[in-house]
């Protein structure tokens, strides 16, 4: 670049030239503004400032450069103006070959610099690439203008003429005057060219998009309403009041009936201010009689200011989505039934309904496949004719049997475009025709173990095949098929078990009965009714249930209830039911808690069994088993004669003897009253002895039906049966050793039966030692304490043992080994002892003889007992 | 309680006391002398040191069989009368003591006319010899 050509505006020389005068330049201006200001664009507006400004200043030539699209050279503008003389437009080609970048040439100088600059001789200057051109048509001196818009340079202007000039600072100020001129003109049609463009790109996507675009201003006036709109809303713009356009575009509540109140429609909410969203409008007239869905979007429009200028809404055509969502909830519909235990024949009903209203012409049936696997029963086909139904219903399954047979049969679906020609309807034809079937698709309906239940078909009137929505259609109506006969089928089950259930509660006498302890009542079934002998209308309470207890048992069945609720716990007693008139029965009663999710306590569930029949046999058995053992005990006896001969007669015999020296001493007449006195207290004593006796053997012979329990020391009781046969022992001619434990715990027991069991062992031992010498016949009595829980007794004998295989044998009635035994004592004793919870035994001991030996739990608090 | 005849002693063995003074009253009523022993062995040892006429003598005693004794006595005394007194009717015991030579046997409780004919016959006989 050259200094020298660089134009100093304020301090320019001046030289007197051809320039317009100053009158000339003023008039120059106002035309060339009112010219560009006309112009309907930047060429024509450039077209006029070249031409005026050569005309008026007799300039020769004035080219415009023009930046290229990406703004890194300048290219000659199409628009010159050359003065009619044929040299120039040589130069005016080379320029037309040229591009200059920022600051090379006089129009790169001028872009670079945004400033005017002045060329005395262009052929003289070093940054005037154009200067041989210049040369040939003799052009010298040069101007170049910049036109600004804002700070950007959208053209330059140059103007050349055929003689070396000096810088005229006027000239150049009045260009760069009209060149400002035009930069704002340009720069107001500019703004005006890319508005316009842009309202085309709107309005080429509010016609081109498939959402309905509505906007009005704050008087309801339509600004726009694109062709979308046109569709949705049957007809475009109108000019009525907002009042009337829900009427007349047939806009609608979702109820599709109720026309939308005007106030409340997003148009009319946005012009309002608001901003809406997601409102859904049905839409019906006359190009959509079957109507539409739509959901719409709206905003308020504004102005610069903020001020309310009218509405916009977007409406989406949401038709196929509200079809699926009402399909959806048909779906839904249908299971609900299925949950709420509507018949097999309602479900499969409606589901046939919901899938023939999806496409148009389409009629399904369901069929259900027979638990015998073989043949097909009729589920739903609401809109197949009676007798085509009637004909299929019971047919069996097959490879041949139609559509729907013979997709059961071979698990797949069966799709026959034509029934007419299709081999597998050979049977059908003549009645599908005559129903005016033509297609037939059908598709096995599966449980999830893959088991066939039935079969879903599609049918129609024209010959094809399924459309994939129609596929998608069985898939779902199999799949919701499937459920419904699934669970009819456990459902049937279910009623089958219920009943099998019943029967057997009913056959077992038992009761069922809910306790609700929070309200206080009580439910009951007819049978626990008839039971516990409440009228079958009476409201229950657990009090009334629990007032049928026989009352020494009421308390304890309360306890057990409060137990039972306190712990959310098991409930289980067995207890006696007094009824009206006095009837009694024998109850057993099981009962458990149920809470609820929060784990507090809902209810009370159980049964009641009626055990009369068991307990009366039981008391029976127990009244045998008393028989049983009181004729052990009366036989004892009889194998005790020496003890009880001994006993007797050894108190009678003194007795008698103090009787008889009395009656002599008194015959006599010699009688010493002290001695008299002697004899008659030796009496009594002697009565009393006898009369001890008696009773120790009533007492183990007597009849007793009250056995009552008491805390026993089998040490004493061992003493005491002892003593009871010691003149057996003696006579005999045995020896009874005992080896008693001091720490020996406290049983509950009836104190006869121990004594009966001890006398058994006792006398088997003596039985047993009979055949050894006097010197062996030893027999070993021990007692021991097994932790203090429980009292082990053993009587061992030194005799000839018991059977080598099975000593516990000798527990089996009817064994013994003795000539006259009945073989019951040891049936009994086992019997006494497993009543009384404990456990008797039989061995064989190490070096030889027998060993028998019975465990009794320890009384309760019997360590309690001891201490104190 | 002994009557004219010193050396007419009878001795009672019963172990059962009550049974052994009953004995005693029943024959000092009849005015007889009476020797009473509680234990066997007791009346043994006098046997041994002693001329016994006569015994009444309980066979069924705790310690040692009556028949024991009757068995020691025959070879201590043979010539002291037995009379046997039971409280059982034993058909062995009665059979083995006859075997040995009691001159009576009485079941408990017994006649006591005829248990006192009895006893006074046999000192009767242990007189005469």
């Amino acid at each position: 670049m050259s200094e020298r050509d660089e134009i100093d505006m304020k301090s320019g020389e001046h030289r007197e030239a051809a320039d317009p005068s100053r009158e000339e330049q003023l008039s120059l201006l106002l035309t060339i503004t009112m010219e560009v200001a006309a112009a309907s664009d930047l060429a024509s507006a450039l077209d006029v400032v070249l031409r005026r400004v050569c005309e008026k200043t007799g300039w020769v030539l004035g080219q415009a450069w023009v930046p290229n699209q990406d703004g890194t050279v300048l290219e000659c503008g199409p628009v010159c103006f050359c003065c009619g003389e044929g040299g120039l437009t040589k130069f005016r080609v080379a320029s037309e070959g040229s591009h200059f970048r920022p600051g090379v040439g006089l129009p790169g100088r001028v872009w670079e610099l945004k400033r005017p600059a002045w060329i005395e001789d262009v052929t003289q200057d070093p940054n005037f690439p154009r200067t041989k051109a210049a040369a040939k048509v003799g052009l010298k001196a040069a101007v170049g203008i910049p036109i600004l818009s804002g700070d950007e340079v959208i053209a330059v202007i140059e103007f050349f003429v055929q003689e070396s000039r000096a810088k005229n600072e006027r000239l150049v100020n009045v260009i760069a005057a009209v060149a400002a001129q035009l930069g704002l003109v340009m720069e107001r049609k500019r703004a005006e060219e890319k508005l316009s463009s842009t309202n085309e790109i709107l309005q080429s996507i509010l016609s081109s998009m498939g959402d309905a675009v509505i906007v009005a201003d704050n008087e309801g006036k339509f600004l726009a309403f694109n062709p979308a709109a046109e569709r949705m809303f049957g007809e475009g713009a109108a000019q009525t009041a907002s009042s009337e356009w829900s009427h007349q575009y047939g806009l609608y509540l979702p109820d599709k009936v109720t026309p939308f109140p005007p106030d409340q429609l997003p148009l009319t909410r946005s012009i309002r201010g608001e901003e809406v969203n997601n409102v859904e409008i049905f839409v019906r007239h006359d190009k959509a009689p079957q109507g539409l869905w739509t959901r719409i979007n709206g905003r308020p429009l504004r102005g610069s200011n903020g001020e309310l200028s009218g509405g916009v809404i977007v409406c989406r055509d949401i038709t196929e989505i509200k079809k699926e969502e009402f399909f959806l909830f048909d779906q839904s519909r249908v299971l609900e039934m299925i949950a709420a235990n509507a018949s097999l024949a309602e479900v499969l009903t409606s589901l046939v309904l919901l899938m023939e209203g999806q496409a148009d012409g389409l009629r399904c049936s369901i069929l259900v496949l027979n638990q015998d696997g073989k043949h097909v029963r009729h589920g739903a086909a609401p809109n197949l004719p009676a007798a085509y139904v009637k004909a299929v219903d019971g047919a069996p399954i097959g490879p041949r049997n139609g559509s729907c047979g013979t997709a059961m049969y071979l698990r797949r679906q069966v799709v026959v475009k034509d029934v007419l020609t299709d081999p597998l309807w050979a049977d059908y034809r003549k009645l599908a025709e005559i129903c005016g079937l033509r297609a037939c698709w059908s598709t096995p309906i599966l449980s999830p173990h893959g088991e066939v239940l039935g079969s879903f078909a599609m049918y129609r009137q024209e010959t094809r095949g399924p459309h994939p929505e129609e596929l998608r259609l069985t898939q779902i109506a199999t799949h919701i098929a499937g459920i419904a006969i699934e669970r009819q089928r456990a459902q049937e089950t279910l009623r089958e078990r219920d009943a099998r259930i019943n029967l057997a509660a009913e056959s077992a006498d038992l009761a069922f009965w809910v306790i609700y302890p929070e309200q206080n009542t009580a439910w009951m079934s007819d049978k626990g009714r008839k039971m516990y002998g409440f009228d079958s209308k009476l409201p229950l309470t657990r009090d009334l249930i629990c007032g049928r207890v026989h009352p020494d048992e009421r308390a304890a069945v309360h306890a057990a209830f409060d137990r039972a609720c306190a712990s959310h716990g098991l409930f289980e007693s067995e207890h006696r039911l007094i009824l009206p008139y006095g009837k009694t029965r024998w109850v057993i009663v099981r009962g458990r808690c149920l809470e609820d999710e929060h784990g507090s306590l809902l209810e009370l569930i159980g049964v009641t069994i009626d055990v009369s029949a068991q307990k009366q046999s039981e008391l029976q058995l127990q009244i045998q088993r008393e028989e049983m053992s009181h004729l052990n005990r009366v036989a004892l006896m009889g194998e005790m004669t020496a003890s009880v001969a001994h006993e007797l007669n050894q108190p009678l015999t003194a007795i008698a003897n103090n009787a008889s020296a009395a009656r002599r001493f008194l015959e006599r007449g010699n009688i010493d009253p002290v001695l008299l006195q002697q004899l008659l207290q030796d009496m009594v004593a002697d009565s009393q002895r006898a009369g001890e006796v008696i009773r120790g053997i009533r007492a183990l012979v007597r009849k007793d039906k009250t056995v009552v329990r008491s805390a026993l020391n089998l040490n004493a009781v061992i003493a005491d049966t002892l003593r009871l046969v010691s003149s057996d022992i003696v006579l005999r001619e045995s020896v009874v050793i005992t080896e008693m434990d001091h720490s020996l715990p406290q049983v509950e027991a009836v104190p006869v039966q121990i004594q009966q069991v001890l006398l058994n062992l006792i006398m088997n031992a003596l039985d047993a030692v009979e055949s050894r010498p006097p010197a062996e016949r030893r027999i070993l009595i021990n007692t021991r304490s097994l932790n203090g829980e429980s009292a082990e007794v053993s009587v061992r004998d030194f005799g000839t043992g018991l059977p080598q295989d099975r000593p516990d044998k000798v527990f089996d009635h009817f064994f013994s080994t003795k000539q006259t035994g009945m073989g019951m004592g040891l049936t009994i004793v086992r019997s006494i002892i497993e009543t009384h919870g404990g456990k008797i035994s039989a061995e064989n001991a190490p070096d030889h003889g027998a060993r028998f030996f019975f465990q009794l739990p320890a009384a309760r608090g019997d360590s309690k007992s001891q201490a104190a | 309680m002994n009557n004219s005849n010193e050396s007419a002693e009878v001795c009672l063995v019963d172990d059962d006391p009550s049974v052994l003074r009953s004995m005693q009253y029943l024959l000092a009523s009849d005015g007889l002398a009476v020797h009473a022993f509680n234990k066997p062995e007791d009346f043994l040892a006098h046997v041994s040191k002693n001329r016994v006429p006569v015994v009444v003598l309980d066979i069924w005693m705790e310690k040692i069989t009556g028949l024991e004794v009757l068995a020691r006595l025959c070879a201590l005394s043979p010539k002291t009368r037995v009379i046997v007194i039971t409280a059982r009717d034993d058909l062995a015991a009665r059979a083995t003591a006859m075997a040995i030579g009691p001159v009576a046997f009485f079941i408990k409780p017994f006649n006591d006319e005829k248990f006192l004919t009895a006893v006074r016959a046999a000192l009767a006989q242990a007189h005469n010899m």
